[in-house]
Parts: C-alpha cells; sequence; structure tokens
C-alpha cells in the first residue's frame, strides 16, 4: 500500500463570475501519494489548474477538506499556506514566472533562503540542481530575460526542488516551450521523480502525459477516470497504448 | 476636445489614491500660499489704511518740556515747514513705565493723554475699540486686549520711575503710531479725573506730545532726524522720544512677516513635493500604459493629445485643488488674522482679495503645466508598433546589485536592496521630499532648542545684550554708584550700556550704544564682521545699515553729536534688531570726543539667588533721585519675548504636522507604483511561500537606504545652511547672520524619528499587498 | 537621445572650465591693507610708545618702529623695511606716531602684496590642472562609452545573425535601446520574429483545412433539400411513368440524406422543454433556505447541512420539498423530523413526520398518477404531488422514496453529488 501524501474529501471550488457561480470543481475525493507521478489530464477549462493550485495550498478551496498529513489546510489563513508552501512544496509554471529583476541563481535562492539559512549547504545544493538540469555557471549569473525559454524552466525546476519538498506541482511545465526544450524540461522531471520525487503535474498534452505513472482524466470538474501505467516500462509501447486507450474512453 | 477629455477621466479613474494625494497636496500648498500673499500684501496695507483712518501722524514725538517757549518754537518750526502738512501738540505726561504684560514685563516710553484730548485731536486722534461705562481709569492700547491679558475691568499695576500706580482698565483703543511697546513711543489715555491727579504728582514729566503729517510719508524718517535735531539744538536739556511713520510700519509688522516667510516656505516646499509626485506619477502612468498609449497613437491620435491629456487631468484637479485651497484659507484666515492681531494690535478686517487668489492659481496652474509637459515628453517618442509589442523594458540589467550567494544582509533586506536599487525615479522622490522634510526638521530643532526650550539665545540674537538688571544713574554720582557696586556681593558682573543719538553725516540718526569695554560683552556674536570698536577713534555700525548705504570694514565716517563732529575708523559690522538694524556701537571715549554723558545705564548681572526687583529697589532708595530708572531686565524679555515664543510653537507644531502628512501621502504614492509594478512578483514571491508579513517588510525596506541616505544627508547638509537660511529669513528686522546652535541631539533622533516614521508609513500603506493572491498566476482558466 | 545628452555634458564641462578659469584668472586679489588692524597697531604702538622693549604686537601684520631720528625702535621680524627708504621702495605704508599733538615717531607697516599675488597665481596653476584632468576623464569615458555601445552591439549581432542562419528562430536579440543601433538591431529581431511568424502560420493552415471539410458537411443539407424541391416537381410535372418512378427514387434517396442530416441537428426539444428539470451544480448550503421556506410553519428543527456540491435543478428541488411538507401539513399535521447526510454518491434529506404512516399496502402506489392515500378523502388535491416530485428527482438523476417510519411517513430525497457516478452518466449521455 502506497503512503497517502494528499488527501481530499469533496473538495469543491467555485468562482463567482459577474453573480453566476462557476462551479470548477465538484465534490472531489482524490488521494495522491508518496512517490508517483501523478498527472492530471483534461481539456482545457475542465479544472486541471484548479485542482492543483487547490492541492498545493496555493488557494483555499470553497467546500471540503484537504488533509496533507495530519493538517487540515482548508482552515489554513493566507499566511499559514504561505508557511505550508515554502516548507513541502515546490512550484513550476506554465509562464515559468522567474523574478525578472533576479539573477539566475539569485531567483533560486530567494526560494531557498526562505526556508534555510545555510547559506553555503544552500548554494551548493544549488549548484547540485542545477548541474543536474544542465545549466551552466555562467547561465547561473545571467537574468531572466537573458535565457532561453527551455532554460528558464529548467531553472523554474530548481527553484522548485531547491527546499527538497514533498511533492512538486508542475502546471503545464511546457506550455510555452518548444518541442525541444520541452522534452527537456520534460526529462529532467523524469529523472527527479525516478530518484524518488513525489510529482504532480497538470498537462492537456499526451506526450507529456506518458510520462506519469498515475494518469487522472478530468472533466468539468469531476475526476471521470484514472489509469495506471506503473507497471510498463518507459518506452513500453504498451504504455502508449494504454494511456490512449483510456483517453479515447475519457473522451479525449 | 471630446476625446482628450475622455483620456483624462479614464486616466483619473485608474489612479483614484494618487488624484487624492496630488490634491492633497496642492491643496495644502495653496492655502499657505493664498495666506502668505494675503499676509504680506493686503496685511501690510492694512497699517496704512488704520492710519489714514484716524488721520494720524507721520512723525510722533514726545519732549520732557511744557514750556510754552518751547511750544512756541515748535509751532513756528513746523509752520514754516513747506514738507508738514498739519499737526498738532497737546498736553501729555512722559515717564518710561513698565507693566505685566505677555508673562513678563513690558518697559515702554509711556505717552500718557488725557481721553478727551486725545479722541479728538486733528492729527494722531486715538480710535476707542472697547468702551465701558466705567468713568475712571485708564485705557490701554488693543494689543494689551488681547490673549489673555487685560480686560476692561481689571486692574493694571504701571510703575513709572519710582512710584508705582494702579488703574481700572476702562477699555481699549487703536493708534496706529503709538500703540505697541514696539513703536518708540507707547500711548495710555487717562480720564480726566486721573489725569489730573497724575499731572500734580512727581511720578510723570509734565510733556508735549506733537504729531505732524507731510507731505511725503517717505521722508519721515528724515524729517524726524531734522526736526529732532533742531529741537535738541535749541533745547539741549530737553528729553526726547520718537517714532516715524518707516520705523512703526516695519517694526509693528515684524511678527506677521515671519509668519507670512515661514508661510511662503512651507507653501513652496510643499508644492515642490508635489510636483515631484505629479512628475513621478505621469512618470509612471506613461510605464505603465505604454501599450495602450502606443495603441493610441496607433489609431490616430497625436502626440500633442496623449499630452494635453496629461496636463488637462493633472491641471484640472490641480486648478480645482487650489481654488478649494484658496476658499479654504480664507476659514483660516480668520484664526492667523487673530493670533497676528495679537503681535500687531492693530485690527484688521477680512476681505476678499482677488490679486493673492489670482496669483496663487495662476502659479499652481503654470508650474503643474510646465511639470507635466515636461515630465510627459516621452511620449513623442513611444513608436506604436514597438510599445505595443512589447511595452517598454523596465529592467536594465546593468548588473547584480545585491547578489545573494555573496551578500551578508539577511534574505528580506537583500531582496529590498534590490528593489531599492532598480527604482532610480522612487529613489528621487524620496530622496527630494526627505531633503525637504530635514530642512522643516532642522529649522523646528533650531526654534524648539533655540527659542521655546531656552529663550536667550533667541534673545541674543534680537535684543543682543541682557542683563538682570540695568540701572540708570545721574554722571554727577557715578562714581560713587560704581563703588557701591563693586563692593557689593550681589553683583556679578557690571558694565556700561548707555543709549546715545549720534548723527551720521550725510546719513540717519543713529541711535547708539556705548560701552565702557567691548571685550567684556556678553554677547559676542552680534558683531558678524570685523571686530567691537576698542579705541576712541573706532565706531562699529549695524550691518544692514552698512549694506544700505555702502559702507566697509575699513572705512571712515563723520558722527556728529552735540553740534561736534569726528571722523571715526568702522571697525565692525553688528545686528540688533532693536533699532531695526540702524545703529552704532562705540567706547565710552570715543563718544566723549564729540558729547559728554549726563547719565550711565549700567547693566548688572547679579547673583543666582538675587531677587532682582528687591535689589533695583535697593539701589533706587539708597542714591534716590540720582537714579533714572532700574529695570528688571529679564521680567521685560520675558513679557516681550513670550509673545514670540507662543507664535514659534504654533508654527513648529503647525510644520512637524505639515510634515507628518507629508511623509504619508509620498509613502502612499510610492508604495502605490512599486505595488503596481510588482504585482506579478509578488505573487511568484507569495507562491513561494513568502507571506504577507515578510512582503510588506520587504517593501517597506525597499524603500529605506534611499530615506535613511537622504535623511542624514539632509539634516547634515541643512545643519549647515540653517544659520544662514534664518538669517535670510530675519533680514528684515536687521539680522544679518545667524549662530544660533543646531541641536544636534535633537536633529539625531528627529532624522531617526523621521525615518521611523516613514518605515511605518510605509508598512502601513503596503497592507494592500495582502489583497495580492497567488492564485492570479492560475494558467488558462 | 542619449548621444545628445552626452553631447551636452560635455560642452557644459567646457563651459564650466572655462567659466572657472575666468573666474579665477580676473578675481581680484584683495590686496588693500586692512585698515583695522593698521589701526589698532598703531595704537598700541603709540600707547607703548614709551616702553618699546615692552611692546607686543597684538596684529597680524608686520611691521617696524622708529623714533624721530630714523633709529628702528621695534621690528616685529627680520628683513622688514628698516628706514623711509626701503619702506617707499618697497611700497610700504607709512604713518606718523603722534603723542599729545606732536609727531614723535614712524611706522612702517610691511606691504606683503607680492606674497598674495604668488598665492594667486599657484591657485590658478591649480584650477587649470583640475581641468585638464577633466577633460582626460572625459576622454576615457568617450572611448568607454564608444567601446560599449557600438563594439559590443556588432559583436552580439554576429552571433545573432549565426543562429538565424542556423534555423534557431527561437533567441531573440538582446536590445538594449539605449546603444546606438537599438533601432537597427530592433529591425533584425523583427525579421526574425516573423520568421517564426511565418513558420507558425503555416502549420495552422494545415489544421484550419480539416476543419473546412467538418463544416463542409454541414452545408450539405441546403443543396440537398433543392434537390429533393426540384425533383417533386419533375415528378409531379412529369408524363412519363419511367422519369417518375427515377424521380420518386431521388426523392426517396435524398429525403433519406435529409433525414440523416436532420437527425444529427434535431433534437425532441418541444418534449424536453413541457417539464424542464434542467440540474446544476450548488452548493449544499443553499438547501438551508431551500428547507425553511418549505417548512413556513417551522414544524421542523434543521440539522447542519454537510458542505458538498449537489446536481439539482434548484426550482424544481424546491417544488419537490414544498410538496413533501406541505403533504405533512396536510395529512399529519405533526413535528415534522429532518435528517441529512452525505454517502457517496448522494446527498440524503429525511424528512419524517408523526403522523403514523400510510397502510404498508398502499406504500408502493403512492408516487402513481392520480393516486392517492386512503386518509385523502377529505382532503382536495389531485394526487399529482408526489408523482411529479418522483419525476423530478429522477430527472436530476437522484431518487425519492416515500416509506413508513418509526413514528410517520418519511420521505427520502436522494441528490446526486456532483462528479457521483451518476453524475458521470449523466455528463456522457449529455
Amino acid at each position: 500500500m502506497k503512503e497517502a501524501l494528499i488527501k481530499t474529501e469533496r473538495l469543491s471550488k467555485s468562482f463567482s463570475n459577474g453573480g453566476a457561480m462557476q462551479h470548477v470543481l465538484k465534490n472531489i475525493d482524490l488521494t495522491i501519494y508518496k512517490g508517483d507521478f501523478t498527472v492530471i489530464m483534461g481539456a482545457s477549462g475542465a479544472g486541471k489548474s484548479t485542482l492543483l493550485y487547490a492541492l498545493s495550498g496555493m488557494d483555499t478551496p470553497t467546500l471540503g477538506k484537504i488533509t496533507v498529513g495530519e493538517a487540515d489546510i482548508s482552515d489554513f489563513n493566507s499566511d499559514q499556506l504561505a508557511v505550508f508552501r515554502k516548507e513541502h512544496c515546490g512550484f513550476v509554471f506554465q509562464q515559468i514566472y522567474l523574478l525578472d529583476t533576479m539573477s539566475v541563481l539569485d531567483n533560486v535562492l530567494a526560494a531557498g533562503l526562505l526556508v534555510s539559512s545555510e547559506k553555503k549547504a544552500l548554494v551548493s545544493r544549488a549548484k547540485e540542481l542545477f548541474a543536474a538540469v544542465g545549466i551552466s555557471e555562467e547561465t547561473q549569473r545571467k537574468f531572466p530575460t537573458q535565457i532561453s525559454g527551455g532554460e528558464a524552466q529548467r531553472v523554474g525546476i530548481v527553484r522548485a526542488l531547491i527546499n527538497s519538498p514533498e511533492i512538486l506541482f508542475a502546471d503545464e511545465p511546457t506550455g510555452a516551450l518548444n518541442s525541444k526544450s520541452g522534452l527537456d524540461v520534460l526529462d529532467t522531471l523524469t529523472r527527479f521523480h525516478e530518484a524518488g520525487q513525489s510529482v504532480v503535474m497538470v498537462t492537456h498534452d499526451m506526450r507529456s502525459a506518458r510520462r506519469g505513472n498515475r494518469i487522472l482524466y478530468i472533466q468539468d470538474g469531476v475526476v471521470m477516470g484514472e489509469c495506471d501505467l506503473g507497471k510498463y516500462k518507459a518506452n513500453d509501447k504498451a504504455r502508449h497504448e494504454k494511456l490512449s486507450a483510456f483517453l479515447v474512453e475519457m473522451g479525449w | 476636445m471630446k476625446r482628450t477629455m475622455l483620456l483624462v477621466r479614464s486616466n483619473i479613474r485608474k489612479a483614484k489614491g494618487q488624484t487624492v494625494a496630488i490634491i492633497m497636496l496642492i491643496l495644502l500648498s495653496s492655502i499657505m500660499m493664498n495666506l502668505w500673499l494675503m499676509l504680506s500684501t493686503d496685511y501690510m496695507k492694512n497699517f496704512e489704511r488704520s492710519h489714514t483712518k484716524v488721520n494720524d501722524g507721520h512723525v510722533t514725538i514726545a519732549a520732557y518740556t511744557n514750556e510754552e517757549t518751547f511750544r512756541e518754537f515748535v509751532t513756528d518750526m513746523l509752520s514754516g515747514s513747506d514738507e508738514v502738512t498739519e499737526f498738532s501738540v497737546r498736553d501729555a505726561l512722559c515717564m518710561p513705565g513698565s507693566f505685566s504684560y505677555g508673562g513678563g514685563e513690558i518697559m515702554a516710553s509711556l505717552v500718557i493723554l488725557e481721553k478727551d484730548t486725545a479722541l479728538c485731536a486733528d492729527v494722531g486722534k486715538a480710535e476707542l475699540t472697547e468702551e465701558s461705562d466705567l468713568s475712571s481709569g485708564i485705557y490701554l492700547p488693543m494689543l494689551y486686549g488681547s490673549g489673555d491679558n487685560y480686560s476692561v475691568g481689571d486692574t493694571i499695576q504701571l510703575a513709572l520711575g519710582s512710584e508705582t500706580l494702579e488703574y481700572t482698565v476702562c477699555g481699549f483703543f487703536n493708534s496706529p503710531m503709538m500703540g505697541s511697546h514696539n513703536c518708540g513711543v507707547t500711548m495710555m489715555l487717562l480720564t480726566e479725573d486721573k489725569f489730573r491727579a497724575l499731572s500734580e504728582g512727581n511720578a510723570a514729566y509734565p510733556s508735549t506730545c506733537i504729531s505732524l503729517r507731510l507731505t511725503d510719508r517717505t521722508k519721515s524718517e528724515e524729517m524726524k532726524t531734522l526736526l529732532l535735531d533742531g529741537m535738541a539744538e535749541a533745547f539741549p536739556d530737553v528729553m526726547f522720544v520718537s517714532d516715524s511713520y518707516e520705523e512703526v510700519s516695519e517694526s509693528r509688522y515684524i511678527s506677521s512677516m515671519i509668519c507670512a516667510g515661514i508661510l511662503s516656505v512651507m507653501a513652496f516646499l510643499v508644492l515642490l513635493i508635489g510636483v515631484v509626485v505629479i512628475s513621478s506619477n505621469v512618470a509612471n502612468t506613461i510605464q505603465d500604459q505604454m501599450q495602450n498609449l502606443g495603441a493610441l497613437k496607433a489609431v490616430g491620435y497625436r502626440s500633442g493629445q496623449l499630452v494635453s491629456s496629461f496636463v488637462m487631468q493633472f491641471v484640472v484637479i490641480s486648478v480645482l485643488a487650489a481654488v478649494i485651497g484658496c476658499a479654504l484659507s480664507y476659514c483660516i484666515f480668520p484664526a492667523v488674522s487673530g493670533m497676528m492681531v495679537s503681535q500687531t494690535g492693530i485690527p484688521y478686517q477680512i476681505r476678499v482679495l482677488p490679486v493673492p487668489f489670482f496669483a496663487t492659481i495662476g502659479f499652481v496652474f503654470s508650474v503643474v503645466a510646465l511639470t507635466v509637459l515636461l515630465s510627459a515628453k516621452k511620449i513623442k517618442k513611444i513608436e506604436p508598433i514597438t510599445a505595443i509589442r512589447q511595452g517598454v523594458a523596465t529592467h536594465h540589467f546593468k548588473k547584480n546589485a545585491v547578489p545573494l550567494d555573496l551578500t551578508r544582509l539577511p534574505l528580506h533586506a537583500a531582496l529590498a536592496m534590490k528593489t531599492a536599487s532598480s527604482g532610480l525615479k522612487q529613489n528621487i522622490t524620496i530622496g527630494i521630499t526627505m531633503l525637504v522634510l530635514s530642512l522643516i526638521i532642522v529649522f523646528s530643532g533650531l526654534m524648539f532648542e533655540n527659542m521655546i526650550m531656552d529663550m536667550q539665545p533667541f534673545v541674543d540674537m534680537f535684543v543682543g545684550e541682557s542683563a538682570d538688571s540695568c540701572i540708570d544713574v545721574n554722571v554727577s554720582r557715578e562714581s560713587e554708584f560704581l563703588s557701591a557696586m563693586k563692593t557689593d556681593s550681589r553683583v556679578e558682573k557690571m558694565h556700561l550700556h548707555t543709549n546715545v543719538n549720534v548723527q551720521h553725516l550725510g546719513g540717519s540718526l543713529l541711535p547708539g550704544i556705548i560701552y565702557d569695554d567691548f571685550s567684556k560683552f556678553n554677547n559676542q556674536n552680534i558683531v558678524i564682521e570685523g571686530r567691537f570698536p576698542k579705541y576712541d577713534n573706532e565706531v562699529a555700525i549695524a550691518a544692514k545699515y552698512a549694506r544700505e548705504n555702502g559702507l566697509k570694514v575699513g572705512d571712515e565716517i563723520v558722527l556728529k553729536a552735540e553740534g561736534n563732529e569726528q571722523t571715526y575708523l568702522i571697525t565692525g559690522l553688528t545686528q540688533l534688531t532693536s533699532y531695526l538694524g540702524k545703529d552704532c556701537a562705540m567706547t565710552r571715549e570715543g563718544y566723549e570726543r564729540i558729547g559728554t554723558l549726563s547719565n550711565a545705564s549700567y547693566y548688572i548681572d547679579l547673583t543666582e539667588d538675587t531677587d532682582i526687583d528687591d535689589f533695583n529697589s535697593e539701589v533706587s532708595g539708597r542714591f534716590g533721585n540720582d537714579i533714572n530708572t532700574a529695570l528688571n531686565i529679564q521680567a521685560i524679555l520675558e513679557g516681550s519675548g513670550g509673545v514670540y515664543v507662543a507664535l514659534a510653537t504654533v508654527i513648529v507644531t503647525a510644520i512637524l504636522f505639515v510634515s507628518g502628512i507629508i511623509v504619508v501621502f509620498v509613502m502612499y504614492l510610492l508604495v502605490r507604483t512599486v505595488l503596481n509594478g510588482k504585482k506579478r512578483d509578488y505573487g511568484i514571491l507569495k507562491a513561494l511561500g513568502y507571506t504577507t508579513g515578510q512582503l510588506i517588510l520587504q517593501t517597506a525596506l525597499s524603500f529605506m537606504p534611499a530615506v535613511i541616505l537622504s535623511a542624514a544627508v539632509g539634516i547634515t547638509v541643512c545643519a549647515q545652511i540653517i544659520n544662514p537660511l534664518t538669517a535670510l529669513f530675519f533680514s528684515g528686522v536687521g539680522i544679518v547672520k545667524c549662530t544660533f546652535t543646531v541641536p544636534l541631539m535633537f536633529n539625531i533622533f528627529a532624522g531617526i524619528g523621521l525615518v521611523l516614521f516613514a518605515f511605518a508609513a510605509a508598512c502601513l500603506m503596503s497592507l494592500r499587498i495582502k489583497k495580492i493572491a497567488p492564485r492570479a498566476l492560475i494558467s488558462g482558466e | 537621445m542619449k548621444y545628445r545628452r552626452f553631447l551636452g555634458i560635455v560642452v557644459l564641462v567646457f563651459v564650466a572650465e572655462i567659466a572657472a578659469l575666468i573666474f579665477f584668472m580676473n578675481r581680484n586679489v584683495d590686496d588693500r591693507q586692512d585698515v583695522v588692524s593698521v589701526n589698532e597697531a598703531l595704537r598700541s604702538v603709540q600707547a607703548d610708545f614709551d616702553e618699546m622693549e615692552r611692546h607686543q604686537n597684538v596684529t597680524a601684520l608686520d611691521y617696524t618702529v622708529l623714533d624721530k631720528d630714523g633709529a628702528v625702535l621695534f621690528q616685529t621680524a627680520a628683513g622688514l623695511s628698516g628706514n623711509i627708504n626701503e619702506a617707499v621702495i618697497h611700497r610700504d605704508t607709512v604713518l606718523d606716531i603722534e603723542r599729545d599733538g606732536a609727531v614723535v615717531g614712524k611706522m612702517i607697516i610691511h606691504n606683503d602684496a607680492s606674497q598674495m599675488r604668488d598665492d594667486h597665481r599657484r591657485r590658478i596653476a591649480a584650477v587649470f590642472i583640475f581641468a585638464s584632468i577633466v577633460q582626460c576623464g572625459c576622454l576615457v569615458g568617450y572611448l568607454f562609452y564608444i567601446n560599449r555601445h557600438v563594439k559590443k552591439p556588432f559583436r552580439k549581432l554576429e552571433r545573432f545573425a549565426e543562429n538565424v542562419a542556423g534555423g534557431n528562430l527561437d533567441i531573440p536579440l538582446e536590445m538594449d535601446r539605449q546603444n546606438l543601433f537599438g533601432a537597427f538591431t530592433e529591425s533584425f529581431d523583427i525579421m526574425r520574429s516573423e520568421l517564426k511568424k511565418a513558420r507558425f502560420a503555416e502549420a495552422r493552415a494545415n489544421a484550419s483545412k480539416k476543419e473546412l471539410i467538418a463544416q463542409l458537411s454541414h452545408d450539405i443539407r441546403t443543396p440537398v433539400s433543392s434537390i429533393l424541391a426540384a425533383s417533386e416537381v419533375g415528378a409531379a410535372t412529369t408524363d412519363n411513368e419511367k422519369d417518375r418512378q427515377n424521380y420518386m427514387h431521388i426523392i426517396h434517396k435524398a429525403d433519406q440524406i435529409g433525414t440523416l442530416v436532420t437527425n444529427l441537428f434535431s433534437a425532441t426539444l418541444e418534449e424536453l422543454q413541457q417539464l424542464a428539470v434542467e440540474p446544476a451544480d450548488m452548493e449544499s448550503g443553499e438547501l438551508t433556505g431551500m428547507l425553511l421556506d418549505a417548512d413556513y410553519f417551522h414544524y421542523s428543527e434543521l440539522p447542519p447541512v454537510p458542505d458538498c456540491l449537489i446536481f439539482a435543478d434548484k426550482v424544481r428541488l424546491q417544488q419537490v420539498f414544498d410538496n413533501l411538507f406541505s403533504n405533512s401539513y396536510k395529512y399529519a399535521n405533526t413535528k415534522i423530523d429532518v435528517a441529512i447526510a452525505v454517502t457517496e454518491a448522494y446527498l440524503t434529506v429525511r424528512i419524517e413526520d408523526h403522523g403514523g404512516g400510510v397502510l404498508a399496502e398502499e406504500l408502493p402506489r403512492l408516487k402513481e398518477k392520480y393516486r392517492r392515500g386512503s386518509n385523502s378523502n377529505k382532503m382536495e388535491g389531485a394526487g399529482l404531488g408526489l408523482y411529479i416530485s418522483d419525476c423530478f428527482m429522477k430527472e436530476m438523476q437522484g431518487e425519492l422514496v416515500i416509506e413508513n417510519g418509526a413514528d410517520g411517513l418519511a420521505a427520502t430525497v436522494r441528490i446526486p453529488l456532483s462528479g457521483s457516478v451518476r453524475f458521470k452518466e449523466f455528463l456522457r449521455n449529455a
């Protein structure tokens, strides 16, 4: 039995949209397990990113409970959530969201120093991670607007992992990248997953989705189905077929 | 036009808070500017109006004699002069007298008239402002009825020479020329019975009060000198006191001039901050709306139209604010005028003044329009395509200011430094604001230290020399008096300090101070250039007078007294305010080359525990009639200085309050600008786990380098230049150089206080960060 | 424009230097004698004249005191003029020393003007050197500027061109609007992005072709109906039986196509609209208000509603509750127990009164059309309430269960949770 990381209980999220309520997530009962590469798929507008942000404490749910370990984060106020995020979560965004006013290294350290004050250890961990994602020393000194999108997203991953989070949340990490850079980013994520990192990724791209071992399909704010790819090897053709079949069944 | 108005409205709607802040700054500035203009134009003219109304004299002379021969001489002299249009010669009683006022004592040359004589004279009549049905007593100038001094029915104790008389106050009157101790002559009216009683006694000299009007009032000073010379020559034994239109009109308005001066400085400073805020606002708006502006250009708006939309926007609000400010200033004016009346003692009727109003509006209009035009120039350079495509790069990658891996600063401080180093414009705004505020603070510190806490430096500055007691003794018994004082254990220090008048040939009549040894002068600071006279051919003259007459240290002048003339070398320039910058100082030997002293005044410093009044009366008793006057100088200083201290307190409080408001406004605007520009960054940081509190701290900290630096520089620089600035300020009353102590600790603490206040304001204003949610980063949904 | 500003600064520096030089050159050295000091020196000498050996110089001046015969009585320093002739040569000031109106000696005040002139010359030289240093600084600054804003951008452009040539269109040309070639380099970057756009447009064109085909198939309906109409006219007007059969055949086939197409697009809208139930997501909290509305006599005490999202038509659900409560008022008129619970798939609201319930055999038929319970004789009604409520609940993918509870009749309303299995089925069918 896998260890549960996050558990939701009838999680709902609604937005008020000019008076009319828009229910984006509906009674989601879901468990995210440790060590999984969980992929949340769905058409755009299905609620996948909202789910991701609710799971990661970026946003509070309208109804329902989210428990992480012993804590019920659905009752947290915004500051408690901020503390929760910095201690447990790492984020990779579609728009990357590096701070333009800081160098690449500083972007990573700005996240790292928030948790740890051991600057030396932190810098060496950052360098390790940079090496692991293939960001050169020279690039580390550059500013985000001076590097390519692929590099920036890999920096984003380093930033997300600098505090060794329990879970890495990735929101369409390849959405703003060309296919070559996207592939690099996916490979990076896969490598970290294989090293034991729990990952939750939102995507609407099948090629990205194939990297996960557990695929959740979301439609209209409901988890319509899930598919376990864990038993297939990464390059197994069957893995791809299984996923395709699942997606066809889900009406993809 | 319609299109422009649309742009204006959308711009204003987008920046409500900034608009409010700008309105408040312009409002404050225009209130003060209008008040200043009203004070310095119409308020001054008020004296003239009042003067004309009672047909007051341009020269007033009181002679300590009532002999018919003298009066005939005067009547002949005045009727024979072409310059004199009309005059009056009245019976009066004269005597230097003192009475309590403003918490201390006032010493003045009193000219006491019978009430009815005074009220119906042709020239120089008094005008009753408050009356009662009390039929026996005294009428005072209305100055002494202000505040909580005297009111009808009170008893006033008047010390005339060695006698102290008690009168019931029956009412108050207005007399432009003789209504204040700031004039050379102070008039008081007695009811008929009291007047008769006083004339029969010995307390005051039966005298003659002469008021005359001239064809040309600008010659009043000259005429006064001429007349006094003539009279002194014909009647050398008679003592005269006098004043002239020129002197009085200036001296009665010292405090309102100072007040107006401070208002004008404040008005310009606040307007300066307003201008800085507007210009940074324009720059920011252009930055924020680069794409919109590009789009508007693309659809065919001309640069001129866009610029004029900005100009319109700010000019409309500013002019509106200025109009409201002017209106408000009329609400405040009664209070200011009330305060002023208690200083000037001349009633003032508030009137609507179009000139200051239009001047204020016009000035605000042109300054704002010019500022916006200059700061909006950038619009002309916007290329529509570039702007739409990507806006304009907001960050130049010069270098990494604070690398996080190397810095030793704590994380939040380091991040704040990064922000601080990237916002040049905001730093400039902070810099200018803080410089202005430092000036205000240093000035307040100066006033506080040298006036409110301890009046002495201020007194030294304006009075020159002070002591505990001033005793005037006839020369005949001078040596006896001196030896008595020398052996008296209560006397700590004593020196000659006699006032005489000498005529500068080719110049004015100069009141002079005769001193035995200037090296013993307590306040050496009154010599601002050169040195005090040492030898009998030397003289020091007032700096203001020297400047006006082109005299320098090293020049020779001819002085005349009692008909004798001698040449003197100018060794120093002094500043004393008692004669509004028109006086001289020389040694006793020096004066005795041209004249002889009939009486000598000594300034005496007494030991701590000696009661000054007791000492005075004891000495007076011992020497009897040979002591002319014995004054308690400390009490007099408290009396006349107290009013200024009260004024200073009000001013300091007001300007500190205004500074506080300015800090809050400027911080509001800056924080707003920063938050608008960094919304996305704050969202990201929040997503990474930064709490609201940490981000508020960062924001507030990011202002601190500029705040601290500019406050430190500002306070240091201002502390250096405040004395010359203050001197400039008081130059009207004869001050050329100030040597006030600048309170170091006060400035340091005030600086720290200012920084902390700015920090607190920034934190408070940054609370809006709470509203920024990381949710805004969610993609695609 | 930065260049203009730079030029302005250079000119300004020049002007400032020239102004400074002119100022220092023309500044008059104040070489006038200090009269006050002279007076003091003279006075002090006069006072001490009888005992010149005890005389102290109280001023900053240098002077020599001679007696009536020209002998030196006192000198403040060595090397000063010792007699009147030397004093005249040196342009010194010579004064008479008087005592009681008679001249008793001479005083020669030393002339130090040449010293002052030397100082002045030195000062001008210093200003000149300073100005030269500023000039050098400007020059070095300019060279630095040229390197940074002309040479470097060119090198950058070289690398960029290599990238574009190699087909990599993603790397933008870093632009620095501040440099001289800002606009120039920018057009290069525009070229790159236009190339990139062209590639993207090509890919999009391919995709839109497929869309077009899909759309065309919709448009077939119009020509089909034209064919139908024309064939009908043909069939009606022809005399030839064979032709008519052909026409009939065409009509038949065209009809078939038409039906196929119509089947695709028409729906049984009218049927749905009669008693349309349009369930949507709503928060369970809204039930509280609905139940309070329905129970206008307040016979029940409402328990808290568990938070969840339910799938229901608000209007119809309100009707169901209204019906259940008014039934209870009519037939039982007792206090009502309401229990709300959430299960895997439903939010259940159980409404039970204390009226004893109905006969067991009547239970299954209560929900039928026009069916009323045996105790309803005196009551008005058509027997449609529960039937309709049941329909509504079914339409909402929920259920209405009527049973006898412990004390009276119990109605259980099962409202599906959004996202439950039945909800998913509903989604798939819709």
